[in-house]
Order: structure tokens, then C-alpha cells, then sequence
């Protein structure tokens, strides 16, 4: 195992059995990871195809059937790994009768974190996700993006160097994805490595430097996101200020050099973008209708 | 008070104790561990099953061990947190409802309105508060598992060790609040249910100071007043009043009042009645009225109930039987009482019951109190009305000198209590009693023959223990007097009120019993809870109750002590509709059914109650209802017993959760 290798898993296989030990399903079929220290990792795959497995198998949550799971060289049941791991669970799993306060403070206890510093902990990651307003309200009156940035803002409380994501933006709105996105990208920057797991593939794409792609148990294509998406026999060109004229003379050019043009006109904006764009403009100026989006040149 | 488990020595009782543990606990761990070997060799092969066994034993030390006070208190909190979410104060509410409405349906004119009042706090607070640790602790951590809730703890540095840990405290520290808050309403609600007083009749104060005014006047004086001399004091024996109080609650007292030393204040106990007296304070003041004729006015204050509330302290002694021919036996006759408790004497024998107690004469310098509850049984009705006659002698064990000091009309159900005065000087009789006890090598006469004195019978006065006791020990002898009438005793039906204790503090204890068997059932509860589904572990705790409270019978059943046979012949017997004396047919299916099924039965019973708790032990509210101490002794043992079995449980409910997938 490399010196910088955060996550290691070795053949890991997961057999789910039933109450008389026969098989039911085989959730996962050995796979064989490796997580750098800084990078993020993003699992994807539909429903049913083991993220979520591999995910409870790294904490430790379940037990593997064959194979191993090394988090920080260590066994992946072995309860001390935990000290520097963050886990956002797919729903916040929290305790509903707490509020945000207690619940922080409750988990900075867990880590055996002295009264001084967890308050100050606490503070800071209240407001980091924004829930300043409602720290005093029990969970179980929380919209589900609150109850979310609570459940991120529990994975971050330690610090920890790895941070599990499972399903990090399910339920959130286009800003709170932002958000989010943001933030694991912040954590990058920190330093921090960042495995995810989700089926929303925009997600994924904007914000993962390397994926594994997970199909019933088995993990079918393994890499940087950018060479995997990268179409190599195909050129975007993207220029402003164009005229018709200079358009056509291009497309001329083109096809001169022995290749097809095929499609010319202008890009359409992502729905998210433009969403993110008229809210932008609406808090900048309110009470008016925005009209237009991203790309209508401004 | 019926007190079937005498409870031995700490210091006797300990060391036995502690071997029978080591061999349960060490037994079962063996055998658990040997079920996990089998299973992890028969799925990986005996190297990976040894090399996880190891692995799993050195976590296990260092779960058990270094464990975090912070996170352990950060669980407990979210334990007492999450109580009072799931409506703990329900319980306490239904509580209260109780109290309020049990007034209205306990009657205090019963003969003994204490018991009554006690049992029913008692149990309503016994009650409650194992429910409510049952519903607790079984059902919080499949809760927790089944709402993932538990995937956000075990992903932080959190040893199951302190997830069980913290559970176990939590749920008892709600348990223990609860129970002190309903400590407090059962005894206001105890003492305020039993409080009254009285007046005295008004006709009898009429008559009082009728009297009183006379012997003003010196008529009644000269022909009534005898003076007696007897030593340096003076009694005066004077024709006394009875009087009585007014009917409260049921009942009333009786009470003598001299109306000529009425004059100046004292105070008497009134006759004890319902299971209490009161303290009367009095004074007649006499004058003469215009006319010149004496008059006479009663003042007084009768005080609040005494002695309904108390916590005697028993000394208990040894307990051997004389038989009708005068041979000691360990047991006397069955009268064909199936609960074998009390052993009966025939009246008119030389049977007897003997008690033999170890006094310290400095504990009491003037009296020793005997009080006594015996069992009777009458072969035929005679006066019903009457007591059955009986006898009770004092005898030096040494020697063999034996002097009856008490005859005495049986009083069933009730508390009789005889004081044996130091100086003894009114008895029956007094005469030279050896006793015979059969021994491998014959018969053994305790005194030899030929080695009493003589001597010893000319004297008129002894002293209980210069002259009856050796050292401080003595003999007190129970004897039936009626012939064809029988005594039944069992050892704790004599003994000596050394005192009282106090009562608050043997309520107190009684709530210790309850909080014991909570806290036993809050481990039960955890411990199943970590390795079954919400209403299995809640299942299994309530098994692990039941069982417990069945402990006695299910050891008798293991040990063949209870007629009818095991499980499946007693099956047998009720399809066949057999009684249970007559032995089965024998034949295969007799054979089946005995060592087949009830031999493997039989193990398992005496496995079960070896590990399940005799919740029943706990259970003070006899004492407490009866007014009989707690004492230290017993509770010392109850509280290491509850201690042995929290250990285990917690260790095995690390286990468990150690060993199994949090998630699904």
C-alpha cells in the first residue's frame, strides 16, 4: 500500500444472506479500489448496484464476506479509523428529538472532544451551513435540505481528513446542490479526500476528479473523470462575436481540412445554471421579473 | 411473616457465591465461544476462525477497558434524552392516577390497613417501573438500528462497549428518578392514608368525671384504696375505669383511667387496636362549684397513630423439632399441607419446636421480647372461639433446667408477643429435661444422665440468663398443650425483638428491591436488544422476568422435588388425565418421555435457573408491609447478586453488538 493511499479494498465482496444463511443477492463482486489522499472520488451507478454496500463496508457498518477493506491501512472495522472520518449518511439519520446545537455537540462528544473546543466547533459549523437561525429548533421540524446540512455539518465536526459523502445533494434544491458542490470542492482544497456516491450524474461530473462506475456488484470502468469523458476524435470550438459570414468561412475551413462539421449554432445553457442565474438576479433586484438567462449575453 | 429464603451470611454465602458464578459465567462464555468457532470454521476454516477469535478477543479487552467517561456520558444523556422523548412521565402519570383513585377503593377500616396501603404502592410501583424498563431498554437500540439513527454513532470513534454501557446507566438513571419522586408520593400517601385520631366517648367522659368528682368528695376513697407493699414501691391497685374512644376508620381503642390519680397530667397507650396505639395526655381538674358540690373537668389530647409504621428487628434462631416420643428430628410431622413451610407438633406429647438463640444478655438488661406467629391446625373444630392451648419454657442447654413461663391461647393469624422478664418469678412449672438426638453411633442425651443438679429446682427465682442460658445461649420451647391439636413452626415464626429501625429508611429499602430488579431487567433488556429485533428482545426480557420469577420452581422441577414428573410426563398426565402419585405405565413410550424429552428438559431448567435471577428475592414488600426490617445482611447479598449478573450482561452485550452487522 502507497504512502498516500487513503482507501484501499482488496477483492471486497459482499454475499447479503438470508435468516437460514442462503444467498439472497450478491451486492458486490470483488472489487479492487484505491483512493489517494486529496482527491474526489465519486461512485456511481443505479440503484441497487452497491455504493451504497461498498460505502457501509468502508465504515465498517457491514461486515464483508470475502476480500478486504483497508481505510488508512487499517481494517475497516477497527473503531479508531473513525477519529478521522466524516460520514453524511444517504438521509440524515440523526436523532429527530435533539436540535442542531445538541446534536453537534452530542456527536463532539463522541470524539471525546473537550467542552471548550467543541463549542467553538459547533458555532463555526452552524453557521457554515447556514442554520444559525434555526440551531435552537428540534430536528424533526427541519425541511429535508436542513436536515441535510445538519447531517454535513455532523460528518465535518472532527475534521476529519476523509469525508464519505452517500448521496451528498439527493433532496437538496439548485442552490443547496451548489452549495454543496462548493463545499466539496472547498474540502478538496483543504486538503481533504472526498469519496461520494450518487446516480445524479451532473453531480458527479462537476465535481469528481475520478469515478468508478458500479453496475450489479461490479465495478465497470475506473478514471479520471476528464480523460472518461473526454470525446478524442472530436473538436469544440467556441468563440463570441462571430458574424454569420465569419461562421460559414470557419465551417469552410473545416472542411477544407478534411473534417465534418457537425453542429453549428449557438450552446444552450444547463437548467441549473440559468435557475442559479434568475435567482441571482432576483436577489440583486427584487420585486422584478428576470427575463433572459445565462446566455443571453450578459 | 412467612420468610421462605432465609437469606445466609455475606461472609458464609459469598465464597460459595462467587465459585458458582465463575463456573455459570465461565461455562456459557466457554460454550458461546465454541458456537462461534464451529460457525466461522464451517464458513472460512479453523485458521481464520482461531485468527479471528484472537483478533476479537484483544479488541474485546480494549473495548472493555478503555473505555471514554465523555462518550459514555454523551450516550447516557442521549439515553435519558430519548427516554423522556418516548413519554416517560406517562408512567409517572399513570402513578399519580393510581394514588388518586386507590384511596378510594382501600378500605383503612381493614384489620391491618398498614399491609394494605404498603402493598398497594408497592406494587404499583414494582409494576410500573419494570414496564417501563422493559419497554425502554428493549426497545431503544433496534429502534435506533432500524432508524439508522445507530449508523451515525458507530461511524464515530464510539466502542460498542460504550454504546451498551451507556444504554444500561441511562436508562437507569431515568428509572432511579422516577422511582425516588414515587418513593416520596407512596410514603406521603402511606402515612396520610393511615393518620387519624379519636375522642373519647362522650359518655365515657361523663362517667370520668362523674367518678373523678365523687372521689373529690372522699366518698368512694376509704372502701377501694388498698396499698400494696411490694419492695420499696408503692402500687396502688384502684378500682379503674374502661373506657373506649369513638369509632375511626373502623375501629376503636380501649383504656383504664384512674379517676382519683387523675389529677395530675400523665399519659397512657391506649389498648392496641388495627395495628397501632395512641398516647392519651390527661388531667382532671376537680374544684367545687357555687353550690358547694364537687365537679370535675377532663382535658386531653390523644395523639396521632403509633406503631402502625415500624421496621422490628428480628433475632432469629435455630429452629429443631422434638418428636411425640421426645427424640430430636430435623423436621416434625406434615399434616398434609402441600406447602411443606411449617412443620406441626401434636399437642399433649413430648413434642416441641425448639428455638435455639445466642444472646448478648448487655442488649437486654430487663426483658428479653419474644413475639411469635404460629401455624394451627385442629383435627377437630372443638370451640372455634378458642385458642388452641399452648406452652412456651425457657431451658438451659448445658444443663437441662427448664422452666415454663407462659401458658397461652393460640391466636391465629396474629402476632403474639410474650416478654421473658431477667428475673424470673411467675412460671408454670419448672423441671429437668435432656434431650435425645439420634447420632450415626446411638443416641446421644444431652445432659449425660446423672449430671443434673438437683439443686437447681429448689430454687423459686431464676435469672434468664445466669440461670437458663450457657453463655447467653438458651432454648425456648413451643408445645401444644390440647392433645389431637397441632403446631405448625417454621424457624422465622420465634424470634426476639432485638428493636426497632427505622421505618422511613426500610420504605427506603423496599424501593432499593424495586430498583434492583429495574436495574436487573434494564441489563436483560440491553443486552437482548443488541442482537434482536424490538419485539423479540422485548420478548425475551419479559421471558427472562418470568423465568426468573419461577426461579424456585423450575430448580425443584430440575431436582425432582416436584411430584408429577418433568414437562413432558406432566403433559403426559394431563392428556391421560393421570393423577400426578401413580407412576406411568412402564413401557417405551414411558421411556421416551422420561429420558428422551424430560432428562434434556431437566438440564435445561437447571441451566435456566442458574442464569436467570430470582427477581422474587428482590422483592422487599413483604417485609416492608409486615413491619419487619430489611436487614443489611440480606440486602448486601441481594446487591452483589445484582452486581454479578450487570457485569456478564454487559460483557455479553458488547459481544453481541461487536459481532453483528449495524447496518442491512
Amino acid at each position: 500500500m502507497q504512502p498516500d493511499t487513503v482507501i484501499e479494498t482488496r477483492s471486497l465482496s459482499k454475499v447479503y444472506r438470508d435468516f437460514w444463511g442462503r444467498q439472497k443477492v450478491r451486492a458486490l463482486k470483488a472489487l479492487d479500489l484505491e483512493i489517494r489522499r486529496g482527491e474526489i472520488f465519486g461512485l456511481l451507478g443505479p440503484n441497487g448496484s452497491g455504493k451504497t454496500t461498498t460505502m457501509k463496508l468502508l465504515l465498517g457498518l457491514l461486515f464483508p464476506t470475502s476480500g478486504q477493506a483497508l481505510v488508512f491501512g487499517n481494517d475497516a472495522t477497527e473503531v479508531t479509523k473513525n477519529e478521522r472520518i466524516g460520514y453524511l449518511p444517504e438521509e440524515s439519520y440523526l436523532y429527530r428529538f435533539l436540535n442542531a446545537e445538541e446534536t453537534l455537540d452530542f456527536y463532539g462528544k463522541l470524539f471525546n472532544m473537550p467542552a471548550e473546543v467543541r463549542r467553538q466547533r459547533v458555532g463555526k459549523l452552524i453557521e457554515m451551513v447556514g442554520l444559525s437561525g434555526a440551531k435552537r429548533r428540534q430536528l424533526k421540524e427541519y425541511s429535508k435540505g436542513m436536515t441535510r446540512r445538519i447531517g454535513l455539518a455532523q460528518a465535518l465536526i472532527n475534521d476529519p481528513e476523509l469525508v464519505l459523502l452517500d448521496e451528498p445533494t439527493s433532496g437538496l434544491d439548485p442552490i443547496g446542490t451548489r452549495d454543496m458542490k462548493d463545499l466539496i470542492l472547498n474540502l478538496k482544497k483543504q486538503g481533504k479526500t472526498v469519496v461520494m456516491c450518487s446516480h445524479l450524474l451532473a453531480d458527479v461530473q462537476d465535481v469528481c476528479d475520478r469515478i468508478g462506475i458500479l453496475y450489479q456488484g461490479e465495478l465497470k470502468e475506473l478514471g479520471r473523470v476528464d480523460s472518461l469523458l473526454k470525446v478524442r476524435d472530436e473538436t469544440d470550438i467556441r468563440a463570441t462575436g462571430l458574424s454569420p459570414a465569419a461562421v460559414e468561412e470557419v465551417q469552410q475551413v473545416i472542411v477544407k481540412h478534411g473534417g465534418t462539421v457537425k453542429f453549428v449554432g449557438n450552446p444552450t445553457t444547463t437548467l441549473e445554471d440559468l435557475f442559479l442565474h434568475i435567482i441571482a438576479q432576483s436577489e440583486a433586484r427584487p420585486g422584478r421579473r428576470v427575463r433572459g438567462g445565462a446566455g443571453d449575453g450578459q | 411473616m412467612v420468610n421462605e429464603h432465609p437469606v445466609p451470611p455475606f461472609l458464609e454465602w459469598w465464597q460459595a457465591a462467587t465459585l458458582h458464578w465463575l463456573l455459570i459465567v465461565g461455562g456459557l462464555a466457554l460454550l458461546l465461544t465454541l458456537g462461534g468457532l464451529l460457525v466461522v470454521t464451517l464458513e472460512r476454516g479453523p485458521g481464520a476462525a482461531f485468527s479471528k477469535l484472537a483478533g476479537l478477543l484483544l479488541s474485546g479487552a480494549k473495548d472493555l477497558l478503555l473505555l471514554s467517561p465523555r462518550r459514555v456520558w454523551a450516550l447516557t444523556w442521549l439515553a435519558v434524552k430519548e427516554s423522556i422523548r418516548r413519554r416517560v412521565v406517562v408512567a409517572f402519570a399513570v402513578f399519580v392516577v393510581v394514588l388518586l383513585f386507590a384511596g378510594w377503593f382501600l378500605d383503612p377500616s381493614s384489620h391491618h390497613p398498614g399491609r394494605l396501603y404498603m402493598d398497594v404502592v408497592l406494587s404499583a410501583t414494582s409494576y410500573l417501573v419494570l414496564l417501563l424498563a422493559l419497554f425502554l431498554s428493549a426497545l431503544s437500540l433496534p429502534n435506533d438500528i432500524r432508524n439508522r439513527t445507530l449508523h451515525t454513532v458507530v461511524t464515530k470513534p464510539v466502542r460498542p462497549s460504550e454504546i451498551v454501557l451507556g444504554r444500561m446507566i441511562g436508562f437507569t438513571i431515568v428509572g432511579t428518578v422516577l422511582l425516588g419522586v414515587m418513593c416520596l408520593l407512596s410514603y406521603g400517601f402511606v402515612v396520610r392514608g393511615l393518620s387519624h385520631s379519636h375522642t373519647i366517648d362522650a359518655a365515657d367522659v361523663t362517667r370520668l368525671e362523674k367518678a373523678a368528682a365523687i372521689m373529690h368528695e372522699g366518698k368512694l376513697d376509704a372502701q377501694t384504696v388498698r396499698d400494696k407493699k411490694d419492695g420499696d414501691s408503692v402500687i396502688y391497685s384502684r378500682p379503674k375505669l374502661d373506657l373506649q374512644t369513638t369509632r375511626d376508620q373502623g375501629h376503636r381503642h380501649r383504656f383504664q383511667v384512674d379517676p382519683n390519680l387523675a389529677t395530675r397530667s400523665r399519659t397512657i397507650h391506649l389498648d392496641e387496636e388495627a395495628g397501632h396505639t395512641h398516647d392519651l395526655s390527661y388531667t382532671i381538674r376537680r374544684s367545687t362549684d357555687a353550690s358547694g358540690k364537687a365537679v370535675a373537668k377532663l382535658d386531653y389530647t390523644l395523639g396521632p397513630p403509633r406503631g402502625a409504621l415500624v421496621a422490628r428487628v428480628p433475632i432469629y434462631g435455630k429452629l429443631m423439632f422434638r418428636d411425640r416420643s421426645g427424640i430430636d428430628a430435623e423436621r416434625g410431622i406434615n399434616t398434609g399441607d402441600e406447602w411443606t413451610y411449617r412443620s406441626f407438633i401434636q399437642g399433649g406429647t413430648q413434642a416441641a419446636a425448639i428455638w435455639t438463640f445466642d444472646l448478648d444478655p448487655r442488649q437486654f438488661p430487663r426483658e428479653v421480647p419474644v413475639e411469635m406467629n404460629i401455624g394451627v391446625f385442629r383435627t377437630y373444630k372443638g370451640n372455634i372461639e378458642k385458642g388452641v392451648l399452648g406452652s412456651l419454657a425457657v431451658r438451659n442447654p448445658k444443663n437441662g433446667l427448664t422452666v415454663e413461663v407462659e401458658i397461652f391461647e393460640s391466636m391465629e393469624f396474629a402476632v403474639k408477643k410474650v416478654a421473658l422478664p431477667r428475673k424470673i418469678v411467675n412460671y408454670s412449672s419448672k423441671q429437668f429435661i435432656a434431650r435425645k438426638t439420634p447420632t450415626p453411633r446411638g443416641m446421644v442425651i444431652s445432659p449425660p444422665p446423672g449430671q443434673f443438679d438437683p439443686a437447681l429446682l429448689k430454687k423459686t427465682e431464676f435469672d434468664l440468663f445466669r440461670d437458663l442460658s450457657d453463655n447467653g445461649r438458651f432454648e425456648v420451647w413451643l408445645r401444644c398443650l390440647e392433645p389431637a391439636q397441632y403446631f405448625g413452626a417454621a424457624q422465622p415464626d420465634l424470634y426476639i425483638r432485638a428493636g426497632d429501625a427505622s421505618f422511613e429508611l426500610n420504605f427506603v429499602k423496599a424501593y432499593l428491591g424495586i430498583w434492583m430488579q429495574m436495574v436487573l431487567m434494564i441489563a436483560f433488556g440491553v443486552m437482548f436488544s443488541t442482537f434482536l429485533s424490538g419485539p423479540v428482545a422485548l420478548t425475551a426480557t419479559l421471558g427472562a422476568l418470568v423465568g426468573g420469577l419461577f426461579n424456585d420452581f423450575m430448580t425443584q422441577l430440575a431436582h425432582h422435588q416436584v411430584v408429577g414428573g418433568g414437562p413432558t410426563e406432566a403433559l403426559v398426565r394431563i392428556l391421560k388425565q393421570q393423577n400426578v402419585v401413580t407412576e406411568l405405565d412402564p413401557g417405551l413410550g414411558t421411556t421416551v418421555v422420561k429420558v428422551l424429552l424430560d432428562k434434556p428438559a431437566e438440564l435445561f431448567l437447571r441451566l435456566m435457573s442458574s442464569i436467570l435471577p430470582s427477581f422474587g428475592d428482590f422483592g422487599y414488600a413483604g417485609f416492608v408491609a409486615y413491619g419487619y426490617n430489611v436487614d443489611l445482611n440480606m440486602l448486601a447479598v441481594h446487591l452483589v447478586t445484582t452486581f454479578s449478573f450487570l457485569v456478564p450482561l454487559f460483557i455479553a452485550g458488547y459481544f453481541f453488538l461487536k459481532t453483528r452487522e449495524i447496518a442491512r
